[in-house]
């Protein structure tokens, strides 16, 4: 049986006070020990932004890479050993914007991992930018006549990718998030979480108090997961009534599982074999 | 009388011209012959002009000629830029009526084509007319034909067998100075072209894991990683752009996969940040770079050598790589695997530069490539550390070199980051933690540099040396031969193992020297510029090419001639 307390980082904690953030790390510690992984089990993936540091705060295997790059690094790890389970924390700035296109490939694949972003709409880690979340109208030191492009919507566009499993979570709700992420490690294939996170810092629009008076379980109010329409409709639904909950849920081929080469197991468990390299090497042009 | 002729193929894209290039090859080889081709093209499917130029000889050939023995002419443009490389006597077959070309013959391949049932088969019929003219049985046009149809339905073997058999009808009175007497023997060892060792020597290295980018001219050594991926446990991956790419390889290097990438110039400048990311967080990739004129787009299916200085410092701030650039299919089959080997026994990114002229033509491998007997790992797992929950990724050794545990492999938990770190992969941004790091990396180096060996000699006791590196060894060695014919005491030093630069062995091996002439494919003579940092010499001139063509040994001989 494995404690919250084997996920606890002696790691000083580098977060705001009151950072959405502390909300989705308890949610992940919660949903490891609910799936009963040991820190050594797990690997924990993410690119840079406060939501990419994640990873030093929780005791697990860590890549923390580059900007943007978080999905493309767990595509490799995933070729080399895919019998790990993979995390990747990121936010909106490093998924949706550095990282747009890697975000839509990962989807195409089907790569098996689940994928959390921290969308606060802003730029935390650089002091509040806006992201391409952000709300049209949204004032920002560097957006002062207010943001005029319209706001990325990262579950509409998995959704219409064919992502297998794609849910929205509330960081200040870590006892549903930590549902959906259980639920999202589970599904065999790519998970999109996007997390509503309030910014306390940086982000004076979508506080916690706004998100706590507009969300609503989508699963409860008789949300058909199975319907792509239900799911396109529920993506577009933002204002008054934010949903969160699993939007869609559909089983389809693993990335990993499509290859030749790993039907004997992981790469790295497989040995070099200099006999079959001759028999190569000395084939005739 | 020595065996040495060159016959180019030239015609548009589409034509089949490499087909022609390739049944003349096999052909050949039966004969004993060696074969060196080089393939010529533009960057479309369609139209334009390309050739392919192929030299047999009864001698090792590694570099192409100037001079061509036959010219063939599969549209009109192939004549008009062509014929004034034919050496006196030489032969042209051209498909339009002669007209008043010298030495020209019209051969009607579409025609013919279309008399053997499939006008798609008029590059077969050249080839059956070349190898009349070079006096080959038509047995052995039969045989290479059953081999490279046999796959396909009776049908396209039949009619590719009649265009062959037009072909030789076609040019049966006529007469070719140079047909040599086919003399079946076996044939000394394999063609292959240069990106297929490279994809070779990438197994050879128990590389596990390609992703890459479309890109020429490196596109061909993943395709042949990927044909190969079958028979092998390796997966080759497509990204959706070079920067996933080498994050991918990253990715799969981290977690235990030797990895690589191949990319041309634009795309490794957008690997950029990945390399500092493998630098830092010290995991082993391989990346091959396959030159091309540039910058930008420059001239994507033409060759070049102006990546040196860029593959030496590409990323901010300083950290320890290998650099390598292979001169022979033989030497990158080696140098690719002992790039594996020496970036995972480091920690550290190892580049492979070659180009468009290596990937894309064809050589002979006389002798037969050896598998290893075994790859040594340098991964330590739980049963190898003294407390695996205290395992610091990063932690302090007197090489720099930290024991290297894989993710979820067992208990030591393996954290890295981008970011500076502790010893435990945390980030730090502490004085002594960033001193500490920096410093651990760059102890790395003298070790890395005692790995490197100095560059090949031939005739180095020469006074007058030409020295290059990567692609251009068999032009150079050739142009060293017609120079020592001439009179001149030449020789010449090649470069495979480029950086870490072997500073000592080069400085003792260069400091006598009355004259040093460069011989590069870039502007600036890059090698030159790094001898010269590295061991204060300098060299006395340059033979420098940069059109985004190959040299020709004749362009280093004259160029070496005036300048002495």
């Amino acid at each position: 049986m494995v404690s919250k307390k084997a996920y606890e980082s002696d790691y000083e904690n580098q977060w705001c006070p009151g950072c959405g953030n502390f909300g989705i790390l308890t949610a992940m510690k919660d949903a490891l020990v609910g799936l009963g992984l040991a820190p050594e089990e797990v690997l924990v993936i993410s690119g840079i932004g406060q939501a990419a540091k994640t990873p030093h705060f929780l005791k697990c295997n860590t890549f923390h890479g580059l900007h943007g790059r978080a999905l493309a690094v767990a595509t490799g790890a995933m070729l080399a050993n895919h019998r790990m389970k993979i995390l990747v924390n990121s936010g909106d700035g490093d998924c949706y914007g550095e990282g747009g296109n890697h975000f839509m490939h990962a989807i195409r694949r089907n790569l098996d991992v689940t994928l959390l972003v921290h969308n606060n709409k802003v730029y935390g880690l650089t002091k509040g930018q806006a992201s391409p979340t952000a709300d049209p109208g949204m004032v920002t030191r560097m957006q002062p006549q207010g943001v005029t492009s319209e706001s990325f919507n990262p579950l509409a566009v998995a959704v219409s990718l064919g992502a297998g499993f794609v849910a929205r979570g509330f960081a200040g709700n870590s006892d549903h998030l930590s549902k959906l992420i259980q639920a999202g490690m589970r599904h065999s294939g790519f998970s999109l979480i996007d997390i509503l996170q309030p910014c306390v810092s940086f982000n004076t629009v979508n506080t916690y108090d706004w998100y706590k008076k507009r969300v609503y379980d989508l699963n409860a109010a008789g949300h058909r997961t199975d319907d792509f329409s239900a799911a396109i409709t529920a993506s577009r639904e933002w204002g008054d009534k934010i949903p969160i909950g699993i939007f869609h849920q559909t089983e389809k081929p693993v990335f990993t599982d499509q290859m030749a080469a790993l039907r004997n197991g992981p790469l790295i468990a497989q040995s070099y074999n200099p006999e079959r390299l001759q028999d190569i090497l000395s084939k005739d042009d | 009388m020595p065996i040495d002729i060159s016959i180019k193929i030239g015609g548009e894209a589409g034509q089949g011209i490499q087909t022609v290039g390739h049944l003349l090859a096999l052909a050949c080889r039966q004969a004993g012959m060696y074969v060196m081709a080089v393939n010529d093209f533009e960057s479309r499917i369609r139209g334009g002009h390309s050739f392919f130029q192929i030299r047999i000889s009864d001698r090792p050939v590694q570099a192409p000629d100037h001079r061509i023995h036959l010219l063939v002419a599969l549209d009109e443009k192939t004549v008009q830029i062509h014929a004034a490389e034919l050496v006196s006597g030489g032969t042209i077959l051209m498909e339009q009526k002669a007209g008043s070309v010298q030495g020209a013959a019209p051969v009607p391949f579409v025609e013919l084509a279309g008399e053997a049932g499939a006008r798609i088969t008029s590059n077969t019929v050249a080839a059956g007319a070349c190898l009349a003219l070079l006096g080959a049985p038509f047995a052995i046009m039969k045989r290479i034909l059953a081999g490279q149809f046999g796959g396909k339905s009776g049908e396209i073997l039949e009619k590719n067998i009649k265009a062959a058999e037009l072909g030789f009808a076609a040019v049966r009175e006529m007469a070719f100075k140079w047909a040599f007497n086919w003399k079946e023997i076996r044939p000394r060892g394999v063609l292959m072209e240069g990106s297929k060792a490279v994809a070779l020597g990438a197994l050879a290295g128990d590389c596990r894991v390609g992703a890459f980018y479309p890109m020429s001219p490196a596109t061909g050594i993943m395709t042949h990683l990927a044909s190969l991926a079958g028979d092998c446990p390796v997966v080759v991956e497509q990204a959706e752009d070079e920067i996933a790419a080498v994050n991918i390889v990253i990715g799969a290097a981290f977690a235990g996969a030797r990895a690589m990438t191949a990319t041309s110039g634009g795309g490794f400048a957008l690997m950029t940040e990945g390399l500092g990311l493998a630098a830092i967080t010290e995991t082993p990739i391989v990346i091959v770079n396959a030159q091309r004129p540039g910058p930008a787009t420059g001239l994507p299916t033409r060759t070049a050598q102006a990546d040196l200085h860029f593959a030496i410092r590409a990323s901010q701030d300083e950290f320890p790589r290998f650099v390598f650039s292979p001169g022979t299919p033989e030497e990158a089959y080696a140098v690719t695997a002992r790039a594996f080997n020496l970036s995972e026994k480091y920690q550290v990114p190892a580049i492979v530069l070659v180009d468009q002229y290596f990937n894309d033509s064809l050589f002979t491998v006389e002798h037969d490539l050896a598998a290893p007997r075994e790859i040594e790992r340098f991964i330590v797992g739980d049963k190898d550390i003294k407390d695996p929950a205290a395992y610091r990724r990063f932690a302090a050794t007197p090489s720099g070199i930290s024991p290297r545990a894989l993710p979820c492999m067992g208990k030591a938990l393996v954290v890295v980051s981008s970011d500076e770190h502790r010893e435990d992969g945390h980030i730090s941004e502490t004085s002594t933690d960033r001193i500490h790091m920096v410093d651990k990396r760059q102890a790395k180096w003298p070790a890395m540099m005692a790995e490197m060996q100095p560059p090949r000699g031939y005739h180095e006791d020469g006074d007058c040396l030409l020295v290059g590196w990567g692609s251009t060894r068999g032009a150079i060695r050739e142009a060293v031969d017609q120079l020592r014919e001439g009179g001149l005491a030449a020789g010449s030093l090649h470069f495979t193992d480029l950086w870490p630069f072997p500073d000592s062995s080069v400085k003792s091996l260069l400091q006598k020297k009355k004259k040093i002439f460069m011989v590069e494919q870039n502007t600036t003579a890059q090698l030159g510029q790094l001898i010269r940092q590295q061991t204060g010499l300098n060299f006395s001139g340059a033979i420098l090419k940069y059109d985004g063509r190959p040299f020709y040994p004749i362009e280093i001989v004259e160029g070496i001639q005036k300048k002495m």
